[in-house]
């Protein structure tokens, strides 16, 4: 009988990694790439439509609510208010799972909705209990390290 | 424009299957034959498969022709499989609606399917993740259960609704599916076992949570003419909405304690079908946690905006209320495999009105039953109705 020997192990792509779409050129290329390069030098910022003043978060290459491509990078208010907030504990999706449980939250910075957004966050520093609805926070940029030497960035919000 | 209705419906068994998506697939298609042993399969010319994320679980696509092939069926009109995630389901039995009605199809076979439970569950819950923006809200942990969370913490806050009035949601649709025998779920609970359950994301805990299931059902949707020939008993469609508001990331979201995608779709169902809430007898709705019911009550105009909690608490819902809602279990007993959700509904108005069900959970005497699915984050909304009687038009719309 033929065989067919398979290999020890089978190594996967990081399908599943979700700061995967993160580069400049190459096939995972992106169009808000400076999202991510804003990320790496400690600014979370999103695109704001200078015909329509939105101020549109995710950000994108045209602006969805008049669907001009007259845009600009603009970095999202710092301090903002605390939402809504819950716990993640089980059914964490993979990797992020390695630091669960966490607070996981939704705030608002700047004049939500025209000129400002409302974007969900990680709140690693505050337990469940230390927070109400209403508490100011912040956003601060986190470093993604590895697999092997590569290194990302995203962001999360910590209590003020 | 003719008028449609469902002449066939069949279910698999719902929870953690020893079956394969393939399985399931057989076991809902003969189901739903055998259901109607008058039509011969090769009258089926349309097939529209509901399947949400089978390329993720079970690493199969293009699965209608696969669905065609599993049950020896010839389709020549539209073959087509639909994904809108929670709904996947109901747009497939809506476009088979809208495909019959405009003369493209006689017969169409609707099918949906969803095998959630594997091996690696850590993998199948990660696929949850993507019913969101994977890119901008994934990185979070975004999935259902710490966003329908925060959905009960705003509706708290702003309207009083209260964590015992999110557990009577579930007694209600446990009394019911423990009547269902293919339900995943068939056990009583108190108030108090829903409160002192696993707290999964506060204020949720376990049992307000509906789960990941393998699970599939089948309808079969023909035209006036040939309903005649094939049973007694047809469920006529009346007519089917869809609604989403630019709506995807939390940033679209607004006070998420308001649904006004929701509000919108009941207003265009509504204006559709010129019903009125008090017209429908029963609706099975999108209970994919304890919280979603109560809004659903709100917005589907069963009672005022931020009277949901009282609403269950005065026992409105239950079968001899104002407005038997879940008669069925809902998803909170019959589980949620995504693709099936909907074509399940459509099931539990078949054996509704055909008086199919136990006696303790029949809603006897209806005649107008409505479905409702949300998807994802609630950002989409569905709303099908049926009756059992034939309606004098059909109508689409303006
Ligand atoms: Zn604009």
């Amino acid at each position: 009988m033929r065989t067919i020997k398979l290999p020890d192990s089978i190594e996967l792509p990081t399908i599943l990694d979700p700061w995967d779409q993160q580069e400049p050129s190459g096939p995972d290329a992106t169009g808000i790439y400076d999202f991510y390069k804003n990320l790496a030098k400690g600014e979370l910022t999103t695109t704001k439509c200078k015909d329509c003043g939105k101020m549109n978060f995710p950000p994108g290459i045209i602006c969805p609510n008049c669907l001009s491509d007259n845009l600009e990078w603009v970095r999202i208010p710092e301090t903002g208010e605390l939402y809504a907030f819950s716990v993640m504990a089980l059914g964490v999706p993979m990797i992020i799972d390695t630091y669960a449980p966490f607070v996981v939250a939704i705030a608002r910075f700047g004049e939500y909705p025209d000129d400002g957004v409302q974007i969900s966050g990680i709140i690693f520093d505050s337990k469940y209990e230390e927070l109400k609805i209403g508490d100011k926070v912040k956003w601060e940029v986190v470093e993604i390290q590895g697999p092997g030497e590569k290194k990302r960035y995203w962001y999360c919000f910590r209590k003020i | 424009m003719r008028n449609v209705a469902i002449v066939a419906a069949g279910i698999t068994k719902f929870g953690v299957r020893e079956a394969s998506w393939k399985d399931l697939v057989q076991e809902a298609g003969k189901a739903v034959f055998d259901d109607c042993p008058n039509l011969d399969k090769k009258e089926v010319d349309s097939l529209f498969v509901g399947a949400s994320q089978p390329e993720r679980w079970v690493y199969q696509t293009h699965v209608a022709p696969l669905v065609a092939e599993l049950l020896g069926i010839d389709a020549r009109r539209v073959i087509s499989r639909t994904e809108v995630a929670c709904a996947s389901g109901q747009a497939a039995i809506r476009y088979a609606w809208l495909s019959i009605a405009t003369g493209l199809s006689d017969v169409a076979l609707v099918l949906g399917v969803e095998k959630m439970t594997t091996k690696f569950m850590n993998l199948s819950q990660t696929c949850m993740v993507n019913v969101g923006n994977r890119e901008f809200d994934g990185p979070n942990g975004f999935t259902a259960p710490p966003f329908f969370a925060m959905v009960a913490q705003r509706h708290m806050l702003n309207y009083g609704t209260t964590k015992e009035q999110l557990a009577m949601i579930r007694v209600k649709n446990a009394k019911y599916g423990s009547l269902n025998p293919y339900a995943q779920f068939q056990k009583e609970v108190t108030v108090e076992k829903v409160l002192g359950s696993r707290m999964i994301s506060p204020p949720l805990t376990l049992l307000d949570c509906s789960a990941m299931t393998d699970g599939a059902a089948a309808v079969i949707l023909v035209s006036e003419e040939r309903a005649k020939d094939l049973t007694d008993t047809p469920v006529w469609v009346l007519g089917g909405v869809q609604s989403v508001l630019h709506s995807h990331t939390v940033n679209q979201m607004g006070e998420l304690s308001e649904w006004l995608g929701l509000r919108r779709a009941a207003q265009e169902f509504y204006s559709l079908t010129k019903l009125e809430p008090e017209k429908i007898d029963f609706a099975e709705v999108h209970d994919c946690f304890t919280i979603s019911e109560i809004i659903e009550y709100e917005e589907l105009g069963f009672c005022k905006k931020g009277e949901g909690g009282k609403f269950i608490e005065e026992g409105q819902s239950y079968i001899g209320g104002k407005i038997a809602v879940n008669p069925g279990g809902g998803l909170l007993s019959n589980g949620h495999p995504l693709g099936a959700t909907g074509v399940r509904q459509a099931w539990e108005v078949v054996m509704q009105f055909r008086g199919e069900v136990p006696k303790e959970r029949y809603v006897g005497g209806a005649k107008i039953a409505i479905t409702h699915n949300l998807s994802g984050m609630a950002q989409l909304h569905h709303i099908m109705g049926y009756s059992i009687e034939k309606p004098k038009e059909v109508r689409f719309g303006r």
